[in-house]
């Protein structure tokens, strides 16, 4: 059975965390990539958007957009991938190289730019489990 | 203690800096490299194909000398020769047992995390104490690294250290494709794409056991210049000729037993698979980005059993297959020493990166101070 039961539950709990981390720490790693980056999402549809926001250092480092509204600006990196897929990969239950390698996860654009990224996610991956735990948004 | 190391800052930005290094753990080995050869797959992180993190040491085909051995280390001690393995195998999981050491995946996790298996890097920099990732467990462009004691194959006594080094990769990986992973019998046709260090070792891995024709496919007139001094009988440039045309003439219309790709881009591992004939194997070298893919014609998979594989290290065991290859060149039927076309010091990586690009060296070698 899927982990999100639908679009609106997908942008609920996955949408909602990324929105959380517009703020973290971790959201400054955006610049890194130096551009938005899409997750194409399916089992249920669905598609987010990070948009940064310049300067660097500023909060929120980045928007979120949804659905429709994540399609009018062109992504640096396009993430494609199962939405249960997403999910077990913000637990850190997915070893990157191998979900690209059996294509549960493509990637398009410079991956070097997210790679970047992976080491900073150890801290990431608990506050996404109790984010999940918890239910999500208040 | 301090070394000096050619460090990745970040994808396209090389600097030669001191590091600190730890000692070696248990279970560990430090090795004082002499020579570190410089491969594709170091310029692959380099521009960022290959994304690892950083800053990272690069460098992974390396030989030296011992310099001290953590607690444990039962197989080597300080001043024996060695040459570095990058994939030092558990020698326990199922891989490892079933006679695959290559696929263990102890290795390719830390090496997917730039780091020992047990998750720490040898190398730090500046007054934080930054942790310097380490490329494929080895991180041989530097003058002292720390790598597991399965990630050291020892060497004879005066073994010359600068050839030793091109059997910690190009060597053991090109033979290894053709003798293992396709099993080249004599007499079969090969086609073999690009001919820069580990096409080179194919082409004498296929001469080895009399393959025929040998065909080297390559962009450069002087790559196929080397080709032919390493084996190749005919050669066809894939920027002037219809590649598959003239692999299909040299071999009455049938295609080659065995395909070799050893550039990694998915338009050549396409040409390998279509080059090969009802039956054939085509086999992939090259390191590809882990997000590329490849198009290719289903239906000849079933209606002419071709098969598309993979080759990682040369499907080698290096404990057992580096000591061989070793005794073939000193019989004077492995060339090694022409390999080495260009030497190049601890900051001159980007020099050494542009000459292997331009086709100018069959293989550059980092040499370092005694």
């Amino acid at each position: 059975m899927a982990f999100f039961a639908d679009t609106e539950a997908l942008y609920r709990i996955l949408g909602g965390f990324f929105e959380t981390l517009t703020t973290a720490e971790e959201g400054q790693l955006i610049h890194r990539v130096g551009g938005p980056v899409l997750f194409l999402y399916h089992r249920p549809e669905g598609r987010l958007l990070w948009s940064p926001l310049p300067p660097p250092g500023q909060r929120p480092a980045f928007r979120v957009a949804y659905g429709d509204d994540a399609a009018g600006e062109p992504p640096l990196l396009t993430f494609e991938q199962d939405a249960d897929t997403a999910h077990r990969f913000w637990l850190g239950e997915i070893d990157l190289a191998q979900a690209l390698a059996r294509q549960q996860l493509r990637a398009i654009g410079p991956l070097s730019r997210a790679m970047k990224l992976l080491p900073h996610l150890d801290s990431v991956y608990p506050r996404y489990a109790a984010w999940v735990a918890g239910g999500g948004p208040a | 203690m301090r070394v000096r190391a050619s460090v990745l800052a970040d994808y396209g930005l090389l600097q030669e800096e001191e590091l600190e290094l730890d000692g070696p753990g248990p279970g560990e080995v430090a090795v004082r490299l002499s020579a570190a050869g410089v491969c594709h797959s170091d310029y692959h992180v380099f521009s960022g194909d290959l994304p690892l993190p950083t800053p990272m040491v690069l460098g992974h085909e390396g030989a030296g000398v011992v310099a001290a051995v953590g607690a444990g280390v039962a197989t080597v001690r300080p001043g024996d020769p060695v040459v570095l393995s990058w994939l030092p195998s558990c020698g326990r999981c199922r891989f490892c047992l079933s006679g695959r050491p290559e696929l263990c995946r102890v290795p390719a996790t830390a090496a997917q995390h730039g780091t020992l298996p047990g998750g720490r890097t040898p190398f730090r920099r500046g007054v934080t104490r930054e942790p310097v990732y380490q490329f494929s467990l080895t991180g041989a462009f530097a003058e002292v690294t720390v790598v597991p004691e399965s990630g050291v194959v020892r060497l004879p006594p005066g073994t010359d250290l600068e050839v030793a080094a091109l059997l910690g990769c190009s060597v053991l990986t090109g033979t290894g494709a053709v003798w293992r992973t396709a099993a080249v019998r004599p007499g079969e046709s090969v086609a073999v794409f690009g001919s820069g260090g580990i096409g080179l070792n194919v082409l004498q891995g296929a001469q080895l056991v009399s393959a025929y024709p040998r065909i080297a496919i390559d962009v450069s007139q002087r790559r196929l210049a080397a080709a032919i001094e390493f084996g190749a009988t005919h050669t066809v440039r894939a920027d002037q000729d219809s590649v598959l045309d003239r692999i299909l003439e040299l071999t009455g219309g049938l295609g080659v037993d065995a395909a070799f790709e050893a550039i990694g881009r998915p338009e050549t591992i396409a040409a390998a698979f279509n080059a090969t004939c009802a039956g054939g194997r085509a086999v992939v070298i090259g390191v590809a980005p882990p997000n590329a893919e490849v198009g290719l014609n289903a239906f000849a998979f079933p209606s002419q059993e071709k098969t598309l594989t993979g080759c990682w290290y040369g499907q080698s065991s290096p404990a057992r297959d580096i000591p061989a290859l070793l005794r073939l060149h000193n019989a004077g039927s492995l060339r090694l020493r022409p390999l080495l076309s260009q030497r190049y010091g601890l900051g001159e990586l980007e020099r050494a990166f542009e000459a292997m690009l331009d086709g100018s060296v069959n293989r550059a070698l980092i040499v370092f101070d005694p």
